[in-house]
C-alpha cells in the first residue's frame, strides 16, 4: 500500500475518532462532496408534498382494527374504514382477522385502538345490555350487490323482532331466492351489528348461525334482545 | 380516559413533516436521481405507515425511518442492477474554481471513477458513509439503521473510505498499465 494512502487513512481514522468535521479536504473527500450534493429546496419541497399526499390517501383508504373483550362472545375483532364498520368477527385470532382484511383489498391494515374505540364501546355496551341500539355507520363497499340488498334488509329488522329466510327473500323482491339469501347471511362480514341472528327458519326454529358458537350464540343474542 | 400505546405516538403525518426533507436528501444521495428518490420517499413512508402500529412508544423514529429508507434504497439498487445499470447523469459541479475545458473533462472523469467506486461499495458501508458524513447521524443511530453496534458502524464508515482510496489508486495503476500494453501491442 502506498505511503500516501496510508497517511490519508490515518487522517480518516482521526476524523472518525473525533467525530468532528475537522477533515482536511483532499481529492477523494472533495469528489464525495460533489457526488453527494443535496437536492434543491424545490425538489425537496415537491417530494415531501407528494409523499404527504400519498400518506393522506393511504390513511383514508386504510382499515383500522382492534381486538376487544366483550360480554357474551368474548374476544371480538373489529375493523373500521373511513366510511364505517367494515368487519367484525369473534372467536377467531387477531392474526387471522388481520390477514383476511389484508387479502380482501390492497390497503393498509393497522391496529389502532383510538380510532376504533367509539365503535368498540357501543358494541360492548350493547352486548352488556346497557344500550338498546348500535348506532355505527356501516361500510358495505366490500360486498356484492346481492349481499348489500340482503344485509341491508336485515338491518331494518328491529331489536326484539325476527323474520324468516323466506320473508327476507320476499322483502328484497326475490321470493324464490331463499337459499341464496341464506348464503348471503352466512357471509355476513359484521354479525351482531348487521343482526343476521334475527333471521329464523320458517318453522320458527333458530336455523343456522355462522358466527362463532353457532346457534348457542344466536340464542343468547335473541335472549339479550328479549325476542325469546 | 386512560392513555394507551397508540395515543402516545406522534401523529404519523408529523413524521412526514419532521423527517421528510432529510430522508429525501438521503435517498437522493443513495439513488442519485430526484425522480427515483421521490418514488423511494413515498415507498419509505408508506411502509412506515403500515408498520407504525408495531413500533414501541418512545422509539427513535428518525433512526427507524432511516432504516426503512435504507432497505428501500437497497431494493432500488438491486432492481437497477438487474435492469443493467443505466447511465446516470453527473451532478453539476459548483464551478467555483472555473477550470478550463480540458481540466473540467479530467475532473469529470475522475468524479465518474469515484462514483463508480461508491456504487460498488457494500450497501452497509455506503449507507454508513452517507449517514455519518452528510446526514449527521450519530454512530449509535447508524448502528440502529444498519443493525450493528456503534463501534461497528464507525468501522463501516472507515472501511468505506479505505475501500474507495484503495480502489481509486488501483484503478489509476491499472489504467496506466493498459495504456502501456496497448502501446506495446502497437494499438
Amino acid at each position: 500500500m502506498s505511503e500516501s494512502i496510508r497517511s490519508q487513512m490515518e487522517h480518516d481514522r482521526r476524523w472518525l475518532r473525533d467525530q468532528e468535521g475537522k477533515e482536511q479536504p483532499d481529492d477523494l473527500l472533495r469528489a464525495l462532496d460533489q457526488i453527494f450534493l443535496p437536492p434543491s429546496a424545490a425538489q425537496t419541497a415537491a417530494a415531501v408534498e407528494r409523499t404527504a399526499q400519498a400518506v393522506a390517501a393511504e390513511t383514508e383508504r386504510a382499515l383500522y382494527y382492534d381486538v376487544i373483550e366483550a360480554p357474551l362472545v368474548g374476544k371480538l375483532n373489529l375493523a373500521l374504514s373511513s366510511r364505517g364498520l367494515y368487519a367484525l368477527t369473534f372467536g377467531g385470532s387477531e392474526a387471522e382477522f388481520a390477514a383476511r382484511l389484508q387479502r380482501a383489498g390492497e390497503r393498509s391494515v393497522i391496529r389502532d385502538p383510538v380510532r376504533v374505540r367509539a365503535a368498540a364501546d357501543q358494541i360492548r355496551s350493547y352486548l352488556a345490555g346497557l344500550r338498546e341500539t348500535i348506532d355505527i355507520p356501516v361500510d358495505m363497499s366490500g360486498m356484492t350487490e346481492f349481499q348489500r340488498q340482503v344485509l341491508g334488509a336485515v338491518r331494518d329488522v328491529p331489536r326484539g323482532r325476527h323474520i324468516t329466510y323466506g320473508e327476507l327473500a320476499q322483502r328484497i323482491g326475490r321470493p324464490h331466492a331463499a337459499r341464496a339469501v341464506g348464503r348471503a347471511l352466512g357471509s355476513n362480514p359484521m354479525p351482531i351489528v348487521i343482526p343476521c341472528h334475527r333471521v329464523l327458519a320458517a318453522d320458527g326454529s333458530l336455523g343456522g348461525y355462522s358466527g362463532h358458537g353457532g346457534v348457542r350464540t344466536k340464542r343468547a343474542l335473541l335472549q339479550l334482545e328479549g325476542a325469546l | 380516559m386512560t392513555p394507551d400505546a397508540a395515543s402516545t405516538r406522534p401523529e404519523f403525518t408529523q413524521l412526514v413533516e419532521r423527517y421528510g426533507g432529510e430522508l429525501f436528501a438521503y435517498l437522493f444521495r443513495q439513488v442519485s436521481s430526484a425522480m427515483d428518490a421521490d418514488d423511494c420517499l413515498q415507498d419509505t413512508f408508506l411502509r412506515a405507515f403500515r408498520a407504525y402500529d408495531r413500533t414501541e412508544e418512545g422509539s427513535n423514529y428518525r433512526a427507524w425511518l432511516y432504516k426503512i429508507a435504507t432497505n428501500v434504497a437497497r431494493t432500488h439498487y438491486q432492481r437497477r442492477k438487474r435492469q443493467g445499470d443505466r447511465e446516470q447523469t453527473l451532478n453539476p459541479g459548483d464551478g467555483s474554481s472555473e477550470p478550463g475545458p480540458a481540466k473540467l473533462l479530467e475532473e469529470r472523469l475522475e468524479l465518474e471513477r469515484v462514483r463508480m467506486a461508491v456504487k460498488s461499495l457494500p450497501d452497509k458501508q455506503r449507507a454508513a458513509l452517507i449517514l455519518r458524513k452528510y446526514q449527521g447521524l450519530s454512530y449509535a443511530e447508524i448502528g440502529a439503521v444498519i443493525a450493528c453496534s456503534a463501534d461497528s458502524a464507525r468501522a463501516n464508515v472507515y472501511q468505506a473510505l479505505r475501500s474507495l482510496r484503495i480502489a481509486l489508486k488501483t484503478e489509476v495503476v491499472e489504467a496506466g498499465n493498459e495504456r502501456i500494453d496497448s502501446v506495446a501491442n502497437g494499438a
